[in-house]
């Protein structure tokens, strides 16, 4: 009883003597708040209004029509080098970006793994040559080294028809790199399904194996198991995958039911995603303050975060039904088209080889250039990736040497004292403390080589801001090229960190 | 992978330190060195052999690239000019001299005033020598080498394995005696004199419009001011040594300091004005307003920061910004006009008058508020004035700003602008007042989240849509604009870890002793949180400078363009770009290593990683 | 006259002499670069003995039991444990390891494993113990070091001496015959040493044979068969606790003595 008077009596207390307005901290607090935020919202403004002022003196209103309207460019390469919209310019252009930033992340966490192990190598020829590539490789601005790769390629030597350096299977020249591919062939997806499968089973017996190893002890055969399972199914299913054919049936069929839901259905559950979304996280961020005397007392600020995530619900709402209910039936169409997509991947009248390869063939004539048949990179995405490659594996090298320096040397002996081996040691003890360690800065890195990408313009290869570009130089449409450059990237970005902040979230070390 | 994973393990072991030296052993014999670092086990073995596989043919192809029979090197040395200063005239290249010489003698003065004396062990000196000594021979063997080099290869090569090994057998104990940094200092500049001098590497120069290419000693131009440079470098060090006892150490060291910040805007200022500019300009406009404001300026703060002087003091803050911001809205809607620096100037002004209470006390106090107002009018007008105007000097091809000068001088404004604005958004981002901290958070992270490039697009070629009529921007500063802003995001993200390092108990006795938020976050948090995060600030000083080069992309004649497309298209050079390339990278890479092996020293020195 | 004192069968009772040697050091030397640790020390250690080393810091104590696991490498002399010869064979030196615990000043807990997988890790991975039973006997050793509760946690959440019991637990874990503790209890608050020191004292009551590095001169008297005093790199004197604290024979061993006491 007597907490509950305590603090009533303090509020009245305040209450009758409130500072004057200007000597009150809690109002001069968000009065300055607010000046600031109105100061930066309305000079943003003022400052649009004014471009597009400017730009409808100019002749040019700015808006996105003009992306269905024709391209009138030619792209270097990408999934459409004569698009038939300015909007599938741009996006080829994208494709071509993320196929770039997917290699060449695979590419660098590859060497960049291969010669931190070698800095960390007592080998003193291995520890000075990974050293010197590092010290070499990180000093240089990768702009200058993707215009030296490029240099170099082009000097290489023409194209012809015996060009080697392993004729018909590998292809150097001055158009770039070919070599032979690897391709999903028409039974690819049927062979996945069946090794979906088969993965599922190999799940169950590396659990039940793993039991057995707990209760009696000795030597886990899982890994062995799971060799032989994976291995077998893969030559089985390679020639019997046609019987899951009768898949596509089904699908058909849930392709069909989406595209029926009536458009205000969707925006009802997208609505109530959001809401639930924002309850729920209020909730959760209530949990968190509730202590073990009950609720602490919220600050401003905690009031803050939760009328946010009200407003955030809310506007999602508005955009929904108000804004933009094109939005909804988009997911209807394209999620109805995935499934259909997904259903003529079955089917009767499908090959049974799930892989497919071909080698790299050039053509004939005055201007030879590689054929379709191979896996082909063009000089301009060979120099900027391998510019990319090296100079992000040089960063990644450094982060796991100093991610498995990092581990207390303590670690290693305490792992020794115990008898355990140095592979040991290293799997169990060492490598899972060095990948927390590791895993923030490398996926710095990961999100460095994906902006890295739009260095493409410097080379002349049509990336999404190289073709922005080009477009925007043809009609002004700077604002919007901008946007979708902003857009397309800040979706790149957070998806990156998503994937980084969520396995950091689950490795986190429990401290008090 | 195996084998790689089982010396790892190996290393780990010994903490990735070599063996222990028995003192019995103190120089191991070649034999049982390579025996113990190359073939200690048969993994070990198979990856030497395949590093030497490895290595030998990097190298092959290296050297094959670097001498080329289609590479012109002349190419580079013609046009040493054009890629460190561009069309500047060669009339007026004394200033350029003379601007390096102040900043060799800077860092002589800091070196001897701040007694950054690095020293290196005979032993190590041997090494590294022998190390160059045997890749010169390697080099020289190897067949892609032209003959006419290979000679030179071998004879240096020989030379300093030579000496190498000589020094490593002659001296005893050889890891406990070390060559001191004064004699190090003076080695170079006798050495750089001597190469200068006594080497036959050739005229190559454009003069009066023809390519001068002939073999015999360098162009008197060059190796004279080469050699006062190197006269001034190891003689401002010996003599400041000297003097160093009879000078106040401190007032020095800051003097130093300053220098270093503000001194490199007055050297390009001094560098790009014409020496009959307009006088009459800088006396009845410029310095009347430089005078006016800290005058008048520094006589409001001395009241302001009057200890309890209370709310008028904060009322007249607020009616300072006030006119401030009434400033830049009259600009925008062409009320009335006014010189920029006169607005930025206004602006500062309220800044500090708001912080005013924050540093309220005594008279020395007081003063030495007043003071930091002076130097800020001082810097700031300086900075406006050398950034916004345009060279007065007769130059006949326009930009007259370029090459690598121009790489220099917007890293140096771009670290100098974004480090106070991302110190403010790290402490934005960090504070517990809402909407400051949303406002910091969406600015840096969507920053951080687009590359550069594009910011630099939108700088160079939007912002004249989003400036009312009548007002313009040059394109160099939209990019510097551009670029500090985008630099700005990445410092604030560096000073927020740093703040993140500081303990609650530091705020804590803060609050406990009475200070106000400002004054604990000026005088007891910023300080801790700034040395803490030195380190990622110097890597981040040194990406910025790399990046520089992207301006090459947005249509600047800096360093690479030059070397990539100006020489490349000159009729005696056509399609030489490679050799451009080859030295616009060792010219960057030079700079880049160096600083990162200067913030390693420094980082050992300030003890950030101990803690 | 010296070589009396430091003679590594010096001050043992008749039941110690008769029994089987476990760990023996002679002339062993190890030099850290320029700096040399040891320097030439002769050591016996009997089965079933309590060994405790004395010193002031920096005088090679630590060095000398990192070197009986071989966590450092000596350079000079012989150490032969449990009849097993250290040398570079790696056989040889899994032998020991698994046979030596061994207790660190700094704990060296595994944070990213709970306490109960900290003490499992080594059984279920080097003797090939299946985990029901590894559990069961990581439980019941937790029991023993006191902290049975706390076998779900991860060891940042543990007090100093919680974590230096578990490091006990995990060490006993591997059922080694032979203990290392390397200063346990230099790094805890002082309310948590005697916790820890109880655990110690059980395990020398259960017999087992144990060299103790440590500062802790009550626990020295008590527990200890024999002490032995160290000082630059040499052993000075080694004596039954009784005569150590009431006549030493050297001089160093008296001055260490009135400076700690």
């Amino acid at each position: 009883m007597a907490t509950a008077q305590v603090p009533q009596s303090s509020s009245a207390h305040a209450a009758q003597q409130r500072p004057p307005l200007w000597r009150d901290a809690g109002v001069l607090k968000w009065f300055a708040q607010i000046v600031a935020l109105v100061l930066v919202v309305g000079t943003l403004w003022f400052l649009s209004t004014e471009a597009v002022d400017n730009l409808e003196a100019g002749g040019i209103s700015p808006g996105t029509e003009w992306l269905n309207g024709p391209a009138n460019i030619q792209l270097s390469e990408g999934i459409d080098t004569v698009p038939n919209s300015a909007g599938r310019a741009l996006w080829s252009g994208m494709v071509t970006n993320l196929r770039l930033a997917v290699i060449g992340i695979i590419l660098s966490t590859i060497l960049g793994l291969a010669v931190g192990l070698a800095r960390l190598s007592n080998n003193w020829l291995a520890n000075k040559a990974a050293s010197i590539f590092i010290e070499t490789l990180r000093n240089i601005p990768v702009l200058v080294q993707i215009l030296l790769w490029l240099t170099i390629l082009t000097s290489i030597g023409a194209l012809t028809p015996d060009r080697g350096p392993i004729s018909g299977w590998l292809i150097i020249s001055q158009k770039g790199v070919s070599g032979p591919r690897i391709f999903l062939a028409d039974g690819f997806y049927q062979w996945a399904v069946l090794m979906g499968l088969a993965g599922v089973v190999t799940y169950f017996v590396r659990k039940s194996l793993n039991a057995k190893r707990d209760r009696e002890g000795g030597t886990s055969q899982a890994g062995k198991a799971t060799v032989a399972i994976m291995g077998v199914s893969a030559v089985v299913f390679w020639f019997i995958n046609p019987i899951v054919g009768f898949l596509g049936t089904p699908l058909q069929a849930i392709s069909d039911g989406w595209g029926g839901i009536p458009q205000p259905v969707m925006q009802a559950i997208l609505s109530a995603l959001a809401a639930g979304a924002a309850v729920n996280w209020i909730r959760r961020f209530l949990n968190s303050r509730r202590t073990p005397a009950g609720l602490a007392k919220l600050t401003d600020d905690d009031y803050f975060r939760m009328i946010f995530a009200g407003i955030a619900a809310l506007l999602a709402v508005i955009v929904l039904w108000r804004w933009w209910p094109g939005l909804s039936s988009w997911i209807i169409n394209s999620g109805s088209d995935f499934w259909q997509v997904a259903a003529d991947k079955f089917g009767d009248g499908r090959g049974a080889r799930p892989l497919d390869g071909m080698k790299p063939t050039v053509s004939e004539g005055r201007f030879a250039n590689y054929g379709p048949t191979g896996w082909t990179l063009t000089v301009f995405a060979a120099a900027l990736l391998f510019g990319l490659v090296f100079y992000t594996a040089s960063f990644i090298a450094e982060i796991i040497r100093g991610g498995i320096l990092a581990v207390a040397k303590g670690q290693t002996e305490a792992a020794a004292a115990l008898g355990l081996s140095r592979s040991q040691a290293l799997r169990k003890v060492i490598l899972p403390q060095a990948f927390r360690i590791v895993m923030p800065p490398l996926g710095n890195q990961y999100l460095n080589i994906t902006k890295n990408t739009s260095l493409a313009i410097a080379v002349g290869l049509s990336d999404v801001v190289q073709v922005g570009q080009s477009l925007a130089n043809k009609n002004n449409q700077f604002l919007t090229v901008f946007a979708i450059w902003m857009l397309f990237y800040l979706a790149c970005s957070l998806t990156i960190s998503l994937i980084v902040n969520t396995i950091n979230a689950r490795l986190a070390i429990v401290e008090r | 992978m195996a084998a790689i994973q089982d010396d790892l393990s190996m290393n780990l072991e010994a903490g990735g330190v070599a063996p222990d030296v028995r003192p019995d052993t103190p120089v191991k014999d070649p034999v049982q060195w390579m025996k113990e670092n190359l073939f200690s086990s048969v993994g070990n073995a198979l990856l030497t052999g395949v590093f030497v596989a490895v290595l030998g043919g990097l190298l092959w192809w290296f050297v094959g690239l670097v001498f080329k029979d289609s590479n012109d090197w002349d190419a580079v040395a013609t046009n040493i000019r054009l890629l460190f200063s561009f069309n500047y005239p060669a009339e007026q290249y004394i200033r350029v001299w003379f601007s390096l010489g102040m900043l060799l003698g800077a860092v002589s003065l800091t070196a001897a005033f701040f007694d950054i004396n690095p020293s290196m062990s005979v032993r190590k000196l041997g090494i590294n020598a022998s190390g160059l000594g045997a890749t010169s021979l390697i080099v020289g063997v190897l067949p892609a080498t032209p003959s006419g080099a290979r000679i030179v290869f071998l004879i240096i090569g020989a030379l300093f394995l030579a000496a190498g090994v000589g020094t490593l057998q002659a001296v005893d104990e050889p890891h406990k005696k070390f060559v001191s940094f004064p004699t190090m200092l003076l080695t170079f500049g006798l050495s750089v004199v001597a190469f200068a001098w006594l080497v036959p590497i050739g005229r190559n120069e454009f003069a009066n419009g023809a390519v001068i290419d002939e073999g015999g000693f360098a162009n008197p131009s060059t190796k004279i001011p080469w050699t006062i440079m190197m006269a001034i470098l190891v003689g401002v060090y010996f003599l400041a040594r000297a003097v160093k006892p009879m000078l106040p150490v401190k007032p020095v060291q800051t003097f130093l300091i300053t220098f270093w910040v503000a001194g490199p805007a007055f050297l390009i200022f001094l560098v790009l004005r014409d020496p009959t500019f307009d006088y009459d300009r800088v006396l009845k406009v410029d310095i009347p307003w430089a005078i006016g404001f800290a005058v008048v300026g520094g006589a409001i703060l001395y009241w302001l920061t009057k200890p309890m002087l209370g709310e008028i003091g904060r009322l007249v803050a607020v009616a300072l910004l006030g006119v401030a911001v009434l400033n830049w809205v009259a600009a925008f809607f062409g009320w009335w006009s006014m010189l920029q620096k006169t607005r930025v100037s206004f602006l500062v002004l309220a800044l500090f008058a708001l912080a005013a209470p924050t540093f309220a006390g005594e008279k020395s106090a007081r003063v030495r508020y007043v003071g930091a107002w002076v130097a800020v009018v001082a810097l700031g007008h300086w900075l406006i004035t050398g950034i916004n105007t345009t060279s007065t000097l007769d130059i006949a091809a326009p930009p007259f700003l370029g090459g690598f000068t121009i790489s220099l001088v917007i890293f140096y404004y771009v670290m100098l602008v974004s480090f106070p604005l991302g110190a403010i958004m790290a402490l934005a981002r960090t504070s517990t007042l809402p909407i400051f901290r949303v406002m910091a958070t969406v600015y840096i992270e969507f920053i951080r989240g687009i590359p550069l490039i594009t910011v630099l697009f939108f700088f160079s070629s939007m912002v004249s849509l989003f400036l009312p009529n009548g007002m313009d921007l040059s394109e160099l500063a939209a990019i510097f604009i551009g670029y500090t802003l985008f630099s700005a995001a990445y410092v604030a993200e560096n000073i927020r870890g740093g703040l993140q390092s500081v303990r609650r108990g530091q705020f804590e006795a803060s609050d406990a002793l009475g200070l106000t938020t400002s004054q604990r976050t000026i005088f007891v948090v910023l300080p801790q949180a700034l040395r803490v995060s030195i380190p990622n600030l110097v890597g981040q000083a040194i990406a910025t400078f790399k990046e520089t080069s992207l301006i090459f992309i947005v249509g600047a004649f800096d360093f690479l363009r030059v070397a990539n497309v100006s020489i490349a298209s000159q009729p005696d050079y056509l399609g030489q770009n490679l050799v451009g390339l080859l030295f616009v990278s060792a010219v960057y890479w030079v700079f880049a290593y160096s600083m990162s092996r200067a913030s390693r020293s420094l980082e050992t020195k300030l003890g950030v990683g101990s803690r | 006259m010296t070589a009396s004192f430091t003679d590594p069968n010096a001050a043992l009772s008749p039941e110690l002499a008769a029994r089987d040697d476990m760990i023996n050091c002679r002339g062993v030397k190890k030099w850290f670069g320029d700096f040399q640790a040891l320097k030439g020390v002769d050591l016996t250690v009997k089965d079933r003995e309590v060994m405790v080393v004395l010193g002031p810091s920096g005088s090679g104590k630590s060095t000398l039991i990192r070197c009986i696991n071989r966590l450092e490498v000596h350079q000079e002399g012989d150490i032969t444990v449990d009849g097993i010869e250290l040398t570079n064979d790696l056989r040889n030196i899994d032998k020991i390891r698994s046979e030596v615990g061994m207790v660190f000043q700094q704990f060296n807990l595994f944070p990213h494993l709970t306490v109960l997988d900290n003490i499992t890790l080594a059984p279920i991975w080097v003797r090939k113990k299946a985990r029901v039973e590894a559990e069961a006997t990581a439980r019941a050793l937790l029991e023993r070091v006191g902290i049975p509760e706390q076998a779900d946690k991860f060891p940042g959440q543990l007090s100093g001496g919680q974590q230096q019991r578990v490091a006990i637990a995990r060490s006993l874990a591997m059922e080694p015959k032979i203990m290392l503790f390397d200063e346990p209890t230099s790094a805890l608050d002082p309310e948590m040493i005697s916790e820890v020191l109880d655990v110690m004292k059980g395990l020398a009551d259960s017999g087992m044979t144990m060299v103790v590095v440590t500062h802790e001169m009550g626990f020295a008297r008590e527990v200890a068969d024999r002490l032995v005093f160290m000082e630059e790199g040499n052993v000075v004197e080694i004596n039954e606790p009784g005569a150590f604290f009431t006549n030493p024979n050297s001089d160093r061993t008296k001055l260490f003595l009135s400076q700690i006491l």
